[in-house]
């Protein structure tokens, strides 16, 4: 198999991302953010799209062994530029980065980050004529043409979708009823981890009791509260090194990624029939990253070239079996249905996409209300 | 001799008064110390003010923390629940220290007196592996404890048992901090008992005979200074750390430096998590304070 990551990217944003945290403050006293501008970021025009013509070596920033090796070699080979990587641990990290000036030509951020990037004129429009694959993604009927984070994509280019459910060890665990109640599961008590993330967890609460996954209701926070901590006496932890967590036996039932679960069950484990996946019928957090390019980008051709190549059918589906992540790009979508025949729940669809539970950019006070329930509930 | 020996020990030594020095040698020393002074300041001093500034600041709407001059954030520490984990900490903390000490002892003590010639080589064997960062240690160790890791299999295949649950635990958590930290109770300890007049154990021995005894009654103390200063060098990171319980902890291990994580990054309340770093900061000076007088005291009677 090709050398995939050890740890799945969200544990290092847990872990590592702390590191991350402490190079953000320096970052960000260089832009001297504390001091207080409360003036509404103004909408100006985007800045225009570069022409899909290679203008120099691509400056790559994304989270660490996240596309195929390959393809950088047959990109590089292929146009005769040299890549130049680097990465980051979080999303806190990426932008702290971006605010300090540094320059990048290519940057991957996560579907609520495209939109503050975007809200804050720190994107450059992408021009879909200029990408003679374009149509792989923005075909009529694709959710992408116009999708929640980035009106009628005009900054950004999807690169993988994926959805938060439940994998569980079907040799250990005989009931499980599609429902995120599964978490409280007494057959597998002691053995159950949540993800130790506010998002993922609250929202977990929230869709069991009927709310919107970004509530920052107190009222609904309060009953969220109560919920999670009643799961308390089942659970084992608070992890998000969720792939771990089931490779050394320590989870018999794992709130987990969809991506993470598919990259164990293909790649890592010895009986793949042992372990299944469940996106419970309450619904489920639906996320997606893509491709931008930001403002101050220096070789903003070759980055367009770049995204390009990505979406050939050839490099997508070499990317979707490194990475066990369905990407949107038509002609690649029958390799990840291959790769994930036996466990359908882990590709995305478009009414989930449509289904509006997604991880929205929230005011600052939204985001410390539901901190505080989150710390409520790890503290208790 | 202080209890502080190990950490002024890398300061230059100050001129003596009394003795002549030229001028000369003066400005050398203060030449030399410019520059780790500057350090301190520039890296050291500026980032904790800042940290202090920001405890009374507050975060605008779109998520940026900025400076201001309000007292809010100190006000919302009062809840029982950060005292419940702050006394958590401190106990995880105390067991740390405790078993650091245990564990340093025997070890630095047969370095120190039995290493002869292999002393230096047995030294950087115990502190090369403190080279890898800590964050992998503690993925290397959460991978062998895990329930299907090393260790388990080891116990299932010797028959000692159907293996232990040792990840997400407290004591997990607490074996992690020990692995974290035991090398800054190890390399004090050494240093004294290598500085130690040997002598003094054979005396000891003659006077008290058991070795137990000469232990308590003349290692023990003389080596005082640098058990004293290994205690500071590990309690205070244990406390504060956050990996250890992220990593190995369960349900219920989480500590304060996971509380304070959680308010920098996925709480965007910098100003919050300031005033919990300065609060948290003002209670360790206090027992600090405590501690350092009570040790004195103590070297003082037994000089």
């Amino acid at each position: 198999m090709t050398p995939h990551p050890a740890l799945s990217r969200r544990a290092l944003l847990q872990g590592a991302a702390t590191l991350g945290g402490v190079a953000g403050l320096t970052a960000l006293t260089g832009g001297c953010a504390y001091l207080p501008s409360d003036a509404a970021t103004t909408t100006t025009a985007l800045p225009a799209s570069a022409k899909a013509v290679i203008d120099g070596d691509l400056v790559y920033f994304n989270w660490a062994d996240y596309l195929d090796p390959s393809v950088f070699t047959g990109f590089e080979k292929e146009y005769g530029v040299k890549i130049i990587q680097s990465n980051f641990d979080s999303m806190e990290g990426m932008y702290a980065k971006l605010q300090a000036g540094n320059q990048y030509d290519i940057v991957f951020p996560i579907a609520k980050w495209v939109q503050r990037l975007r809200a804050e004129g720190k994107l450059r429009a992408i021009d879909h004529a200029q990408l003679s694959n374009a149509d792989q993604v923005f075909h009529s009927g694709s959710y992408f043409v116009d999708p929640w984070y980035d009106e009628k994509s005009a900054v950004s280019v999807p690169f993988t979708v994926y959805k938060t459910g439940i994998g569980w060890r079907t040799d250990k665990v005989g009931t499980m009823t599609n429902s995120w109640r599964d978490l409280w599961n007494p057959e597998a008590a002691r053995r159950i981890y949540t993800l130790d993330d506010q998002d993922e967890a609250l929202a977990m609460g929230a869709l069991l009791l009927g709310y919107d996954v970004n509530t920052a209701k107190q009222s609904e926070l309060d009953e969220i509260k109560k919920l999670l901590i009643s799961q308390k006496k089942y659970l084992r932890g608070y992890s998000s090194d969720d792939v771990n967590n089931m490779v050394g036996g320590n989870a018999w039932i794992h709130h987990m990624w969809s991506g993470d679960f598919l990259y164990l069950r293909t790649s890592l484990v010895k009986k793949p029939e042992n372990y299944d996946f469940q996106a419970p019928k309450e619904g489920v957090p639906i996320n997606s990253d893509a491709y931008a390019i930001p403002v101050n980008a220096q070789h903003p051709g070759t980055a367009m070239v770049f995204i390009d190549y990505l979406l050939r059918p050839e490099i997508a589906k070499k990317n979707i079996e490194y990475l066990s992540y369905p990407m949107p790009v038509r002609d690649a979508m029958p390799a990840f249905e291959a790769l994930a025949k036996d466990v359908p729940a882990c590709n995305v669809e478009l009414s989930e996409l449509e289904s509006g539970n997604v991880f929205r950019n929230l005011s600052a006070d939204a985001v410390q209300r539901r901190t505080a329930t989150w710390t409520d509930v790890r503290a208790s | 001799m202080t209890a502080l020996d190990p950490t002024t020990a890398q300061l230059p030594a100050q001129p003596k008064g009394g003795t002549p020095r030229s001028g000369q040698h003066t400005r050398l020393w203060a030449a030399l110390l410019a520059l780790p002074t500057g350090w301190m300041v520039a890296f050291f001093l500026s980032s904790m003010v800042i940290v202090v500034l920001l405890s009374f600041g507050r975060t605008q709407a779109d998520g940026q923390p900025v400076f201001s001059t309000r007292l809010d954030n100190y006000a919302q520490l009062w809840d029982p629940l950060y005292l419940r984990l702050f006394l958590r900490s401190v106990s995880y903390a105390v067991a740390t220290t405790a078993i650091c000490a245990v564990l340093a002892y025997p070890v630095a003590y047969v370095v120190a007196l039995h290493g002869g010639r292999r002393k230096n080589l047995l030294i950087a064997a115990i502190v090369v592996p403190f080279f890898a960062s800590y964050l992998i240690r503690m993925y290397a160790w959460s991978a062998l404890l895990s329930d299907d890791g090393l260790v388990n299999s080891l116990i299932v295949r010797l028959h000692l048992g159907g293996g232990v649950q040792f990840l997400n635990t407290p004591y997990a958590v607490i074996g992690g901090l020990v692995y974290g930290y035991v090398v800054f109770m190890i390399l004090p300890v050494y240093a004294a008992l290598e500085r130690m007049d040997t002598s003094l154990i054979e005396a000891g021995k003659d006077l008290y005979h058991g070795p137990w005894r000469t232990f308590w009654s003349v290692t023990l103390p003389a080596t005082r200074a640098g058990l004293f200063g290994g205690v500071l060098l590990v309690f205070l990171p244990a406390l504060g750390d956050f990996v250890s319980a992220q990593l190995l902890g369960g349900p219920k291990t989480f500590m304060i430096g996971n509380l304070i994580q959680q308010q920098f990054l996925e709480g965007q309340n910098w100003p919050l998590g300031s005033a919990m770093t300065v609060a948290m900061m003002i209670g360790l000076t206090v027992i600090m304070v405590g501690y350092l007088r009570a040790t004195a005291t103590r070297s003082r009677e037994a000089s």
